[in-house]
């Protein structure tokens, strides 16, 4: 303890790397530490994710070496290494035999080993959310898998431009144009900052040419740096890279494999800068979010996301309650309970077409505020009980009130 | 807790610190502006305020219809007007295409022109019953459609009915529902329903003889 009655700013930052310190020790980049809890599936999403991470670097470098970056040559470049790329058929499968292609199996691999990796991500982070591994130490490892669940989908985005079908085009364009409402901000909207990171991502005023060498390369770059960054770590660290038996990696490859041939990935169709699909969907993880641009007015596009991505990067912070069951912290529950249903019903609502846009946004509104509201009052409700009741009611949770 | 406790003054480890960082931070902040004129090269040098202001585009003066094509009200015609872009790549240019619609309406309104002149141009025709939409949904940029029904509107864009007055034709964008009104009056291209902040953007025309020609469009958005 100082004499200073205020910390100094060296103070400060010695604070901060002591924190540091402490969180690095305990990181968990892939559930490293918790291999022996692998017999309950949900603890095997760290190794699966970093398993499907590297199928998909793998394949994405082979159809490197067929793709071609331009708006007129990729669309037919991924046709061609869908349909003709080594060619083979297997006699033998479904009666008559099936005829393939390698490059159709390695995109089907690439496409599927991405869903399943932000699927992967998705169920890692409700685990921690639910079972409060945010909470110290695990503030730092919350963190970082949070910050994977962004960079995948920008991966994912800029990935999708790359096959420059109507799909793609399209989810660029309006991604890109959420953007240019920053500049109608009080005080920082007059410099243009909007329009420049539209215009950086784009590489000029349009959807063109230049977007798709900067997609490449940020979909080809944020993979190659994260991946060494994760191998700086095990080297550091010394724990083994993948902690998965064999069975499951044999499983989940086979699981690959067959969807790939079952249901080849789609091309859609070439993209038509002057004609708008109807309606215009985006990969699934970005649904629910189309179904919320429809309801809000356009700089919320842009702000509604910022603030999520902003609680999720700060829900350890945020969260004070002392326990880590669900339960024992009921508004952060109630919060994330909530997250999920809507994730699935404006999924599910976009996939129909379904939008009363007259009706729907008041009534989202309030269902939102009042639920938020009821976690709230459950949350004081269950602190008063737990002031009132002695910890020695329970014993088995005695640590949990200091 | 542990740590010792003497109030020292700046040592000089410290001291050595500071006078290291200070030299390296401003060098690092220096090489800045460089970096995004790596990223954005049409930046001028050092101008960081305003750094979109040279990404204007230029387009082509066009013959986009003919009078006799809308001869009737609430006759329409599509049709595509090229720009071009500064792209950051080699080549340096592109072209986009801007698609628009060309309105006949059943009465005279006063064009949306005054944006004209923000690029110093001045509107030869600022009263019409011919009206010239940019189809780039001023809200995030899709291709929006004129529909000649409003039933077709109510039925495939969200279920919107239009009041008794505006049940004649619309303008809707299937992305994400934005109802506009061609013929309001007051606001040509007026929001009816939907996210959209404003009404669509406008073309500058001439009727020269038989012919509309299109000669500039507002700009703003991303083609």
């Amino acid at each position: 303890m100082n004499d200073q009655p205020f910390p100094t700013l060296a103070d400060l930052w010695e604070r901060l790397r002591d924190w540091v310190r402490e969180r690095r020790q305990h990181l968990d980049v892939f559930d490293e530490t918790l291999v022996a809890r692998q017999d309950n599936p949900i603890y095997l999403m760290g190794p699966m994710l970093y398993y499907f991470w590297l199928i998909t670097v793998i394949t994405g470098f082979l159809l490197m070496i067929w793709y071609e970056p331009t708006t007129t040559g990729a669309y037919t470049s991924i046709e061609r290494i869908q349909h003709e790329v080594g060619a083979f058929s297997l006699p033998w499968l479904g009666g008559r035999g099936i005829a393939l292609t390698m490059g159709g199996l390695i995109r089907g691999l690439h496409k599927y080993g991405g869903d399943a990796l932000i699927t992967v991500i998705f169920l890692r982070l409700w685990r921690m959310y639910f079972l409060g591994e945010y909470k110290k130490p695990g503030e730092l490892s919350w963190m970082l898998a949070f910050l994977g669940l962004i960079l995948a989908m920008i991966s994912g985005i800029t990935g999708y431009l790359l096959i420059w079908n109507q799909r793609a085009f399209w989810a660029a364009k309006v991604v890109l144009t959420v953007p240019l409402y920053f500049d109608q901000l009080p005080l920082i909207g007059g410099l243009g900052f909007g329009a420049m990171i539209a215009y950086v991502f784009l590489g000029g005023p349009a959807v063109g040419q230049a977007t798709i060498t900067r997609f490449y390369a940020i979909h080809f770059g944020i993979s190659l740096v994260l991946l060494i960054l994760v191998e700086v770590f095990f080297a550091r660290t010394r724990r083994a890279r993948l902690n998965m038996s064999w069975l499951p990696a044999v499983l989940f490859t086979a699981m690959l494999v067959v969807i790939s041939i079952v249901l080849p990935a789609e091309s859609g169709r070439r993209a038509d800068p002057t004609r708008t699909p109807l309606p215009i969907l985006s990969d699934w993880y970005f649904l629910a979010l189309y179904q919320y641009v429809k309801y809000t007015p356009p700089l919320w596009a842009g702000l509604g996301p910022g603030l999520l991505i902003g609680f999720g990067m700060l829900v350890p912070f945020l969260d004070r309650s002392k326990g880590r069951r669900p339960l024992e912290r009921p508004f952060f529950f109630v919060a994330g309970a909530l997250a999920i249903v809507y994730f699935l019903i404006f999924t599910a609502l976009i996939m129909f077409n379904i939008a009363v846009i007259t009706r729907e946004p008041p009534l989202i509104m309030v269902i939102t505020f009042v639920i938020l509201l009821g976690g709230l009052l459950w949350e004081v409700r269950y602190r008063r009980r737990q002031r009132a009741a002695p910890p020695a009611a329970a014993p088995a949770r005695a640590t949990t009130a200091a | 807790m542990g740590r010792e406790q003497q109030v020292q003054p700046v040592d000089r480890r410290r001291f050595l610190k500071l006078a290291i960082t200070a030299p390296i931070l401003a060098g690092a902040a220096a090489s800045l502006a460089p970096l995004l004129r790596f990223l954005k090269p049409n930046v001028e040098r050092l101008k960081l305020y305003a750094p979109t202001s040279r990404d204007v585009a230029e387009g082509e003066a066009k013959v986009v219809a003919t009078l006799s094509e809308v001869a009737n009200p609430w006759d329409s015609k599509y049709f595509v007007f090229t720009q071009k872009y500064p792209q950051y790549t080699p080549e340096g240019f592109t072209a986009a295409n801007v698609p628009g619609v060309v309105i006949r309406l059943p009465f005279k309104i006063t064009l949306p022109v005054e944006w004209a002149k923000s690029i110093g141009k001045t509107p030869q025709v600022t009263e019409s019953d011919v009206i010239v939409f940019s189809r780039i949904c001023p809200h995030l940029g899709c291709i929006f459609n004129y529909v000649s029904n409003w039933r077709e509107v109510t039925a495939g864009y969200g279920g919107y009915v239009p009041p008794q007055a505006r049940q004649h034709a619309l303008m809707a964008c299937p992305c994400h529902l934005s109802i506009y009104d061609p013929a309001d009056r007051q606001v040509p291209g007026r929001v009816l329903s939907g996210p959209a902040p404003r009404p669509p953007r406008t073309f500058l025309f001439e009727v020269r003889g038989q012919d509309i020609f299109v000669t500039d469009v507002e700009p703003g958005g991303i083609a």
